[in-house]
């Protein structure tokens, strides 16, 4: 396996709206290695969204290609995009989008319970995360009895318990205030900086400024990338 | 473990929302409950009649001649109850034939009993009671004990004494707080001493030996009998089912040739014997058993679709929930799984809530009448069962509908 963990030739997607087709992506090439934290800009009818549910394959793009992780995932059937999606992507939501009658432990769980994971195994493996986004003792807490800030780190220890190769995160700090997006924002650094790979839909740009990279897009297609100049991969 | 896993959301389900959850089980509940109400007592008739009934009022090897048929069969034809009522009384003479067709007889005895009386003691009485005039041998012949006192005696029967044994419960009536031995009691016009009083029975035959009176039959002849020749039954005990049949068979053909039926002439007498009984029940438990799956399986379809709304309501309020597992890795399956797990467990639990309602009624039905409960395990099973089926059944589109949504789109539905 090589460093590169997305790569996408002539990605496109087009959506029919009545009788008038939307061409959402208009051939999009992208590459993205391991390690890499990247920022998705762009105002919205740009593509964002539909790029980022092609990566996160929770749906299948018209034509063109995409490699995740070594595996062509363009022409997959919706119960193996399902597998796709819990072994190697994490998601982490706007807004947080947790069970609300379960634990946060057992939130955590929930991708263990779909990837078949023993219950013995999926509880020292939910506890672990969570005590490393610092939650070790809100384990047994409902969302409702948790802060905003809670909610998104318990919604981000869900999404790294599977070991992703990628992690997907939308507008993650959209419904926290601006301290708490800070803590939230130093997790993803510190995720970033112990070898995780990043991706993060954002339009606000001190968020855009932890990024390493920022890719935005304009009508279905990428206008720039930036490459910054510390975006050479930070190796642990 | 996925399906653990819908178990328990279930269980949380139910247990957020009790109330509801007893409305949405309603139609499962009532279905289970009647089922198994039913079955409980059927089944504890069905022990009953099969352990103790045959046996306490006929014996087993035995059989009885009767004038007729007591015992209504629905095979019985109409046109042949109507004949068996022009049948002759049995009499002293139909006694001495049948005696004499049957000298290897283990056990012989007869007895009258005509309608039901009263007797009185004081200012006490006690209505709807047996007077049975019986024959030496009677009282061994239904296996009834006595309790305190004496039984009747050879001597009794000789000499027509006006002796009485009497039943547990007509002892309890009159004699509250005294032995009722020696005491005289009045059954219409005729005044008897009481001997002895009988074993309690208790349970549904209970008001045959416990409200019964056991006078000599030579007593009974004289003062209460409107025909001193009349008898009511001729009972034949034999040591073993063999020589059961082949009695009969020699009573009968006894019988034709006393009372002088031509050949192809219908007996006017009848034979009776425990499994007349037993044909008879079986007869009503058929009956039972072809109508309970009917009625149970209307309120099941009810209680079945009232779940399936409930679950679509479910479904339709979670589709963000639908998103959130489909983006983690939940395949069509799992969430099929998930709401079929959720729909079967509302319904076995409602099964289960029946069963022990059901139970607890055949158990009412037990304490408040003389009719025995009895749950038999299958019954349960059955239960359990169809509340599976119902939850299957009724789980499968909503669950169906909640595995087809898109995950995108369910992610964006607020």
């Amino acid at each position: 396996m090589n460093d590169v963990v997305i790569h996408t030739r002539g990605l496109r997607k087009d959506y029919q709206m009545g009788t008038q087709v939307v061409r959402a992506l208009r051939g999009v090439d992208l590459e993205i290695k391991r390690n890499e934290y990247i920022a998705v800009m762009g105002p919205s009818g740009s593509g964002k969204s539909t790029l980022m549910n092609l990566i996160g394959c929770l749906d299948t793009p018209t034509d063109g290609k995409y490699v995740l992780n070594g595996q062509a995932v363009q022409d997959l059937d919706d119960d193996e995009l399902a597998r796709i999606r819990n072994r190697e992507i994490g998601f982490v939501f706007q807004t947080f989008n947790l069970l609300p009658r379960a634990s946060a432990l057992h939130n955590v769980e929930l991708p263990l319970i779909y990837a078949g994971v023993h219950a013995k195994d999926r509880i020292v493996r939910a506890r672990g995360v969570l005590e490393k986004v610092d939650l070790a003792d809100r384990m047994d807490h409902k969302p409702s009895e948790l802060s905003g800030g809670q909610r998104q780190r318990v919604a981000i220890a869900r999404a790294l318990v599977n070991n992703p190769s990628i992690l997907l995160a939308d507008e993650p700090t959209g419904n926290l205030d601006s301290v708490t997006s800070e803590e939230i924002m130093s997790v993803f650094d510190e995720l970033h900086r112990v070898g995780q790979t990043i991706i993060m839909v954002t339009h606000e740009p001190h968020i855009t400024a932890h990024a390493r990279r920022v890719i935005t897009l304009r009508d279905g297609m990428i206008e720039s990338r930036d490459a910054r100049a510390d975006s050479r991969p930070n190796r642990v | 473990m996925k399906l653990f896993e819908g178990i328990w959301i279930a269980l949380q389900q139910i247990w957020a929302h009790k109330l509801k959850s007893i409305f949405t089980l309603i139609g499962v509940i009532i279905g289970i409950t009647f089922l198994i109400a039913v079955i409980t007592v059927v089944e504890g008739v069905n022990r009953y009649v099969q352990d103790d009934f045959a046996g306490s009022i006929f014996g087993v090897n035995t059989f009885t001649v009767v004038r007729r048929s007591q015992v209504s069969t629905g095979a019985e034809t109409e046109e042949r109850r109507r004949r068996q009522a022009r049948n002759p009384y049995l009499t002293m003479r139909d006694v001495e034939v049948v005696r004499a067709a049957v000298p290897n007889a283990w056990r012989f005895s007869y007895n009258v009993d005509r309608g039901l009386r009263e007797v009185t003691y004081k200012e006490r009485r006690r209505r709807n009671i047996r007077v049975i005039g019986a024959s030496e041998g009677y009282e061994m012949m239904q296996g009834w004990e006595v309790a305190e006192g004496r039984g009747l005696s050879r001597l009794d029967e000789r000499r027509a004494l006006k002796v009485a044994v009497i039943g547990a419960e007509i002892a309890e009536r009159l004699f509250p707080d005294v032995s009722p031995i020696g005491k005289r009691i009045r059954l219409g016009s005729l005044r008897v001493e009481v001997v002895g009083t009988w074993e309690k029975q208790g349970g549904l035959l209970g008001n045959i030996r416990d409200a019964s009176i056991l006078v000599p039959f030579s007593t009974y002849r004289q003062s209460l009998s409107r025909d001193r020749n009349l008898v009511e039954e001729i009972q034949v005990k034999m040591r073993s089912k063999e020589e059961m049949e082949a009695a009969m068979l020699e009573v009968e053909a006894a019988l034709r040739r006393d009372r002088k039926l031509r050949p192809g002439e219908e007996n006017n007498f009848w034979l009776q014997t425990s499994s007349d009984l037993l044909s008879a029940w079986e007869t009503i438990n058929r009956i039972l058993f072809a109508a309970i799956p009917g009625l149970v399986s209307i309120s099941l379809v009810v209680g079945g679709i009232v779940i399936m709304n409930i679950m679509l309501l479910s479904v339709a309020g979670r589709i963000r929930e639908i998103g959130v597992r489909k983006a983690l890795g939940a395949r069509r399956r799992d969430i099929l799984l998930q709401f079929l797990a959720e729909a079967s467990t509302l319904s076995v639990l409602g099964a289960a809530l029946g069963v022990a309602l059901g139970i607890g009624l055949g158990k009412g039905v037990e304490v408040l009448t003389p009719l025995p409960a009895s749950v038999p395990i299958w019954a349960i099973g059955v239960s359990l069962a169809l509340g599976l089926l119902v939850g299957v059944g009724s789980g499968i589109y909503p669950a169906y509908r909640a595995a087809r949504q898109d995950p995108i789109v369910a992610l964006r539905h607020e």
